[in-house]
Formats: structure tokens, C-alpha cells, sequence
């Protein structure tokens, strides 16, 4: 084994598979949208250089509204890390200890994540239909008619109506990963903390959660970059409408490139969106790190 | 040793199989080309040579209306040439508008495909990928196609594509609902927003549209528009050609849609809803009136309990100083192209008007669209809605093509976006035509 780590030509006909996949699939497409982004293209015809026009258009035009899909996408994030993961952490804790049916639980939980999008999405759709869905439904039995919406046409309420969803779905899936982790902390430092008197919460305050604090770094980078390249449900639901309430950076990207023609102003809030997902990466991994020296 | 029997074994097994199965298809093959022999030896001289193979792409997937006439079609073309296949592939609507230009971009075009005349294959046009038909189109299809049903095929003066049917936007409405409160399809504003009132007053809610599907909502706007600002005017506003979108005659469309909205008209939730939502409120009765393309005629059929209540008129006229009641928003924007790359393109020059003839035929026939060339066969049997329409386009004063496919995609993207702005209320009557005028001045 040492022998073949040492022989470099071993080293790089194992790596180049590898390396060709992941080059031609992530960092050549980068590369071409970064140069696509500074042409002015129609996707056909040739395209016409023009700089950072694309990039100043994307901050300054008030009908593509970039800005504010940015925002969306930030409180998407936001949401996610500070709703959804600690719903996720409290079944993958309660899951983690034990419990009758433990593994039907698991699964269940992580059916939304299986499910095709589109098909959650038809499923919402239903369920948001002002005339028999059931939140109206349920509204007007309850004699609540007033509180009745056209939950995902209406500019004060799509965002959220598409944004619940979102978060219900993944639930499952940062609680798998947090069981995993709750499941590898070995079980006699549970058992030392209960024979020392510590509650419930005090174990989980005390010793799960800080033990799984690799995992839920990983989980909040899931969640913040999964966040800024939110699609498929958005899409589904509303395809960013109406008028724009609840468009999200990539729900304009496609409506730009494939839409609109546009490839050149797509591509720059492509790159933005990479941008950004490796910003909040990088920032995410620097706030636990401190966190850990402190 | 022995597990090496065994992967032997297995391996040679399934060499047999494989094979086998060739061989099989092999033999089909054959017999098929048999087959193929014997008839075209029967039909034509010419069938010694090789077959000529002609890939067609459309939207005419099997759950659309038009389907039929283009099976039906490529049967009687490949009856009538012996020789010459063509393969019909189909794509689902949203999705071929990706697929169309990526193919274009990649030089990857069958031989014939569908597309949309006006803005959104001019781009196509430009990159030099489609073939010019002018020599094609002999003085036997001029007498049955006109030349201004191909106007959006044409760019610069030359000929792109052919053409098989001409929708055009009408109002269609429930007429067991309107007997019901003695009303009559409105030929004027006032009249149309009387029944809308009467509606209202009795708990009805009138219209159905679309928002969330903005093409819905914008059948309605650019009807009212043709019918306020009348054809040419409406026209040279949209395509740029020197007159400017903030006008009064352009302000009086819009504000007629906020009219609308503001007393309640539009079905609730209309920004949420679907086209197929909206319209299968329709069919079962639950709104009057609908304003869409001429194609809801063959959709009443299938998808109505009650066709028979059903009926259609043209849009009511706005101004009556610019618009007739029988200038019409459509006119053909599907067509047919040739690929500039095909292998046979006096085969395929040829083909394409052969087959809009008889997709226009069979089309007409079902009830799918209007017929845009001559009918001269026996259309009793067609429903009485396409035939109305069908009527209403013969009679036409002027077509005028959508809004959306008028424009280029960039610009149309945003005038549906404009629009719903304006339905929504987040712009007024009179900042919605200042921002079309400012989006089509540069």
C-alpha cells in the first residue's frame, strides 16, 4: 500500500478518472459561464461582448428585481437554519435515543425526500387551492372565512406558502443525517452522564449536541447553499410569480436563459449564485472554527 | 476452477441470447422491407432507390388536439411518395421551446420541424439554419394557401415556413348561463360590462382567466387592445415600428383591465390558477365566458359535460372609431420549417407544404384549429363552435398576431410580467404603458 501511494504515476491513473468527471462536469461549465455572463447572447446568434454590463444590470434593473430574489433566497436560509434544522435536530435526538418503532419513524420522516418534487409540488398545489384545498377547507369549517387566501397568488403570502414546503421537505433529510451522527456517539457517555443525575436535556445540551457539532455544520452549509439554489418546488408552485413575490436568484436564472432568450444576463446570476453558495460555504466553516477555538 | 466453468457458462449463454435475438430482429427487418418493396414497386418507378428517411418534430404530442391530423397527414403523404418516410416525433409544448433552440445553437435540427412564426424564430432565421422555401411554394399551393397567412413566416421578404392553421381569439361563452338572465353576447364595452354587472348581481363571478399562466390573461389585453387602438396602429406599436406604446388609445386597454379587475370580474384566485384549472371552471359552468384562441372550441367538446350550451362571438369593440367586431388578434404563428442542414431539401421543400395542406384538412375536421388553407372537402361533420370561428376568420378584416409572439422573447417576457403587474395592481393603468412604451423604445 505505502508502495503504490508513493508511486506517482499510480497516483494519477487513479486520480484522472476522477478529475476528468469532475472537471468536464463542474469546473469547465464554470468557466464557460463566467465567459458567457460577460456577452450579450441570445443563446444562437454570436454574442456580443459587452464587460460587466451583465453584472451592473443585474443590481441596478428594477424589472428583473435581482436584488430581491437574493433577499428571498437569504430568508429562505435563514429560515431553514433556524427552523428546520432544529425541528431535524429534535427528532434525530429523540429518534437517536431510542424509541418504540424507531426505524418506521426514520423512514417516514424521510418519505418527502424520496418523493419527486413535481409530485410534492401537485400535492401543494391542492393543498393551497383557494377553491377545495384543504387550508381553505379547514378555514371556512372552522367559520374562519376571512382568514381564507389565494395562498399562492396573492404577494403577501406566496413566499411563505411556497418557502413551507421547501422546509417541511427537507426536514427529513438533515434529521437522517443528524441521526447518523447521534447514532456513532458511543452510548456509555449517555450512561456515565445518567448515573451522574443528568436530565434529558442536560444530555443533549451537554453531550449529544456539542458532539454532533460537525454534522450540523455540514447540515447548515446543506441548508444555506441548498437555500440560494432553490428550484424545483418555487418552480412548481408559483415559477416565481405572481409578479415576481416569490422569485428566487434561480427560478430567474431559467426564466432569463430560457424564457427571455438571455443567456448572457442568465449566466451572471449563475455565477452569482456559485459566488454565493462558496461565500457562505467558506463563511459557515470560519464561524464554527472560531466557535470551536472559543 | 469451477466458478470459471461457471462465468463461462453464463457468458456463453448469454452470447446465444444476445444473438438469437439479433437474428430475430434481423429477420423483421427484412420482412418489413419486403413488405415496403412490394408496395412501392406496385406505386411508383422510382422505388429501387434508397428510402428517403425525413425527421419531423412537433408539439403535436398524443394528448394534443392535433395529434391526429398529423398522423393522419404523414399516412397520406407517405401513401401518395412512395419512397419517402417521415418520422413524427413529439414534444411537450413548455419543453420544446428549450429543445427547439438548443438544436438550433447545436446545429442539431431534424429535417422538418414545428415552430412559431414571428419573433420567436426570427433568431432562427438570422442564424442562417433554415432553409429558404420561395421556390417550393409553386402557384398550386398559392391558389389554396394565401401569402398573408404566411406573413410570419416570412422575414425580409423571403419565405420560411408553411403554415397549417390560423387562430385567431374570440370570446366564448356559456349560453344556457347568458339565456338564463335573457343576455346577449356583447358586441360593445358597455354591453359586455353590463352582462359582466348582471353576473356579479346575481353571485356569478363572469370571467375566467389565467394570471399565473400570463398568456391567458394576455389573450384578453391584446384583444381589448385590437379592439381600442384598432389593427395597424396595435401592430406598429408592438413591433416598433413608429408609434409609441403611451397612448391613449393603449392606456384605455389597460384601464379596461383594471375595470375589470376592480369590480371583481376575473375569477377568484386567478393569480394562482392554472389555464387548466381556470378553463375546467369553465366547462363545468361555474364562469360565462372565457377569452382565448379559437383552439377551446375542440376542448369544449371533449372536455365539457354540456358542449351543446356553449357558444362564441368576436370581442366586443372598445372604440369604434379605430376597431371593426371582425378585426381578429391571431392569425397563423404555428409553422412548419425546413432544416438549411437536410440531406434532401427539394424533398423536404415540397413535403412541408404537402403536409400543412392535410394537417390543415384533418385538423379542420376534428376541430382542433381553423383551416388555413382553401377547404375543399365536405366539413359538415366539423362542430359547430370551430365552424362559427372558422367563419368569423374567413370574414375577417385583419389579423393581427399575439402580442407575446409578435415580439422577441426577451421583450414578450416582460410585457407578461407587465402585465400581471397590472392585474395585481402593483402598477397603474398609466405607469403598465409607460413601462411597455420604455421596453420597446430601445
Amino acid at each position: 500500500m505505502e508502495k503504490v501511494r508513493r508511486n506517482k504515476i499510480a497516483i494519477c491513473l487513479f486520480m484522472f478518472p476522477a478529475v476528468v468527471l469532475f472537471a468536464t462536469i463542474i469546473i469547465i461549465p464554470i468557466f464557460m459561464s463566467s465567459y458567457y455572463s460577460l456577452l450579450d447572447w441570445d443563446g444562437i446568434t454570436k454574442g456580443i461582448f459587452v464587460g460587466l454590463d451583465n453584472f451592473k444590470e443585474l443590481f441596478t434593473s428594477k424589472s428583473a428585481g435581482f436584488p430581491k430574489t437574493i433577499g428571498n433566497a437569504m430568508l429562505l436560509a435563514v429560515l431553514s437554519t433556524f427552523i428546520q434544522l432544529p425541528i431535524s435536530l429534535f427528532f434525530a435526538i429523540i429518534l437517536g435515543k431510542g424509541v418504540k418503532g424507531e426505524k418506521f419513524y426514520v423512514a417516514v420522516f424521510f418519505i418527502p425526500v424520496l418523493i419527486s418534487t413535481t409530485v410534492i409540488g401537485q400535492l401543494w398545489l391542492k393543498i393551497y387551492n383557494p377553491d377545495y384545498g384543504i387550508v381553505n377547507a379547514g378555514l371556512r369549517f372552522l367559520g374562519l372565512d376571512n382568514l381564507t387566501h389565494v395562498w399562492l397568488g396573492e404577494q403577501d403570502t406566496a413566499l411563505f406558502a411556497v418557502f413551507i414546503p421547501i422546509l417541511w421537505q427537507y426536514v427529513g433529510y438533515h434529521m437522517l443525517l443528524m441521526y447518523a451522527g447521534v447514532k456513532s456517539i458511543s452510548p456509555d457517555l449517555r450512561e456515565a452522564a445518567k448515573i451522574d443525575g443528568a436530565t434529558e436535556w442536560g444530555i443533549a445540551r451537554f453531550i449529544t449536541i456539542p458532539l454532533l457539532k460537525p454534522i450540523i455544520r455540514i447540515c447548515v452549509i446543506f441548508a444555506v447553499t441548498g437555500s440560494l439554489k432553490a428550484f424545483d418546488l418555487i418552480y412548481v408552485l408559483t415559477n416565481g410569480g405572481p409578479a415576481h413575490a416569490s422569485e428566487v436568484p434561480s427560478t430567474l436564472m431559467v426564466s432569463m436563459i430560457f424564457g427571455r432568450n438571455r443567456y448572457g444576463f442568465g449566466s451572471a446570476i449563475a455565477i452569482m449564485i456559485i459566488f454565493l453558495c462558496f461565500f457562505f460555504a467558506v463563511l459557515i466553516r470560519k464561524l464554527f472554527r472560531t466557535e470551536e477555538v472559543d | 476452477m469451477k466458478k470459471n466453468l461457471k462465468k463461462l457458462l453464463v457468458i456463453l449463454i448469454s452470447t446465444t441470447m444476445v444473438l438469437s435475438f439479433s437474428a430475430c430482429g434481423n429477420k423483421k427487418t427484412d420482412k418489413a422491407k419486403d413488405v415496403g418493396n412490394n408496395a412501392a414497386a406496385e406505386g411508383a418507378a422510382d422505388a429501387k432507390k434508397e428510402e428517403i428517411q425525413l425527421t419531423l418534430w412537433s408539439i403535436a404530442t398524443e394528448s394534443d388536439a392535433f395529434n391526429n391530423a398529423y398522423t393522419k397527414a404523414i399516412a397520406d403523404y407517405e401513401a401518395a411518395h412512395p419512397g419517402i418516410k417521415i418520422t413524427h416525433e413529439t414534444f411537450e409544448n413548455e419543453s420544446y421551446k428549450t429543445k427547439i433552440k438548443s438544436s438550433v445553437a447545436a446545429n442539431e435540427l431534424p429535417d422538418l420541424f414545428y415552430t412559431w412564426g414571428g419573433g420567436f424564430s426570427k433568431s432562427f432565421v438570422e442564424s442562417g439554419k433554415v432553409l429558404p422555401l420561395d421556390q417550393y411554394y409553386t402557384d398550386e399551393f398559392k391558389a389554396q394557401l394565401s401569402t398573408a397567412a404566411l406573413n410570419n413566416a416570412t422575414y425580409d421578404g423571403k419565405l420560411y415556413g408553411s403554415t397549417y392553421t390560423t387562430p385567431v381569439s374570440a370570446l366564448f361563452y356559456n349560453k344556457a348561463m347568458f339565456d338564463k338572465y335573457s343576455l346577449k353576447a356583447p358586441t360593445t364595452w358597455d354591453e359586455f360590462k353590463t352582462v359582466c354587472q348582471t353576473f356579479l348581481d346575481n353571485g356569478i363571478t363572469p370571467i375566467g382567466s389565467s394570471v399565473k399562466d400570463t398568456w391567458v390573461l394576455a389573450m384578453t389585453h391584446d384583444a381589448l387592445t385590437l379592439k381600442s387602438a384598432g389593427p395597424e396602429k396595435t401592430a406598429n406599436a408592438v413591433t416598433k415600428n413608429g408609434v409609441s406604446y403611451n397612448d391613449l388609445d393603449f392606456l384605455a386597454s389597460a384601464e379596461k383591465i383594471k375595470e375589470l379587475v376592480d369590480m371583481g370580474a376575473f375569477i377568484e384566485g386567478a393569480t394562482g390558477l392554472s389555464n387548466d384549472e381556470a378553463s375546467a371552471n369553465f366547462y363545468n359552468g361555474t364562469v360565462p365566458m372565457y377569452i382565448t384562441g379559437s383552439w377551446m372550441g375542440g376542448s369544449i367538446l371533449t372536455d365539457a359535460p354540456n358542449p351543446d350550451d356553449f357558444d362564441v362571438a368576436p370581442i366586443p369593440v372598445i372604440n369604434s372609431a379605430n376597431a371593426k367586431i371582425t378585426d381578429f388578434m391571431g392569425g397563423a404563428a404555428d409553422t412548419i420549417m425546413v432544416s438549411n442542414g437536410t440531406k434532401y431539401p427539394d424533398v423536404a421543400g415540397n413535403a412541408v407544404f404537402e403536409l400543412t395542406k392535410s394537417i390543415s384538412k384533418y385538423a379542420y375536421l376534428d376541430g382542433a384549429g381553423i383551416a388555413a388553407w382553401q377547404v375543399d372537402y365536405d366539413d359538415s361533420a366539423v362542430n359547430p363552435i370551430t365552424k362559427k370561428v372558422a367563419e368569423y376568420a374567413s370574414n375577417a378584416t385583419s389579423f393581427t398576431l399575439w402580442f407575446d409572439t409578435l415580439m422577441d422573447a426577451n421583450e414578450a417576457g416582460e410585457y407578461l410580467a407587465l402585465l400581471q403587474e397590472l392585474y395585481i395592481g402593483n402598477l397603474t393603468p398609466e405607469e403598465f404603458v409607460e413601462a411597455m412604451a420604455a421596453q420597446l423604445e430601445d
